[in-house]
């Protein structure tokens, strides 16, 4: 099935491109990558656990076509928001994670596990900004990593430049926190509002956030 | 029932799927578009679109990593 000519609706035969065998290749990566997270293992299991997990990651983004950047672009592109209910899925899913990590620690008397960053207009521009250079790059982060992975070298570019701005951000990251990001402070919701109210508030807006793109994906169907 | 070939080989998404939809405008109902690509993302989106406008598409995987989307307008 897979070497047969196509044959178009005018009736057309088309040779295809020979394709290469991966699946050699793919052995040999599959035992590299086992043989890494055995050394890794054996230096810290955790950093083995992170090896595994960043592979696992990647395939998952891959063959899943998992795409940030398309979330937000294609419904206005397109109309279609199916990516758009998959990131909302996601992010769910991960709150009811974070939710158990995080409540996990703080019974026990430690500090709030995670990242939580200080929030203000900052986050609003730079979002921005973030979102115009990933439409045009063709990928946010994880996307143009996965996409670098997968060969397609006009984001091999994306990459080089990535990486310069974001070195060029962390050599004056210490000028843009003194002046936008000191005067704002982190706000972790179960906190202020407690774990109950935080935790459902937020599947709350989720889930009304699931709906309106659910009725935006459709709404383009008439 | 003209032929069209679109070539949007080593554009990445969303470049193709603005191709597609500008030449699409242009052609008459029954022509045939064959939209060649080889950013994955392009792969899901474009045909998602011609779907949703109504129009009959397929995908064929001509080489590693590149595609064609065939796309019949009907409409």
């Amino acid at each position: 099935m897979q070497t047969n000519p196509t044959v178009t609706e005018k009736g057309t035969v088309r040779q295809r491109k020979k394709k290469k065998n991966q699946f050699p290749v793919a052995i040999v990566i599959l035992a590299i990558v086992i043989w890494f997270a055995i050394i890794l293992g054996q230096k810290s299991p955790r950093l083995a656990l992170s090896w595994v997990f960043g592979i696992a990651f990647g395939v998952v983004l891959q063959k899943s076509r998992f795409c940030f950047t398309a979330s937000f672009r294609d419904p206005v592109l397109t109309g279609s928001t199916s990516l758009t209910k998959a990131v909302i899925i996601a992010l769910a899913v991960a709150s009811v994670g974070f939710a158990a990590i995080q409540y996990g620690a703080v019974s026990k008397g430690l500090p709030v596990p995670g990242f939580v960053s200080p929030v203000g207009w900052h986050v609003a521009i730079g979002a921005v900004i973030f979102g115009i250079g990933m439409v045009i790059s063709g990928g946010c982060a994880s996307g143009t990593l996965m996409r670098v992975g997968e060969g397609f070298m006009m984001q091999w570019l994306s990459l080089l430049f990535f990486v310069v701005g974001a070195l060029w951000g962390a050599h004056d990251y210490g000028w843009w926190k003194k002046v936008f990001i000191d005067g704002a402070s982190g706000i972790h919701l179960p906190s202020v509002l407690g774990w109950p109210v935080a935790f459902v508030l937020q599947l709350l807006v989720l889930g009304l956030l699931y709906i309106v793109a659910d009725q935006w994906g459709n709404r383009q169907k008439d | 029932m003209a032929e069209f070939r679109l070539d949007c080989l080593g554009e990445a998404c969303p470049v193709p799927l603005l191709k597609t939809q500008k030449k699409l405008a242009n052609l008459k109902i029954g022509d045939l578009l064959i939209v060649e690509i080889d950013h994955s993302c392009a792969m899901k989106n474009v045909p998602e679109w011609a779907r949703k406008e109504g129009h009959h598409v397929e995908i064929e995987e001509t080489g590693d990593g590149e595609w064609e989307i065939y796309i019949e307008k009907t409409k």
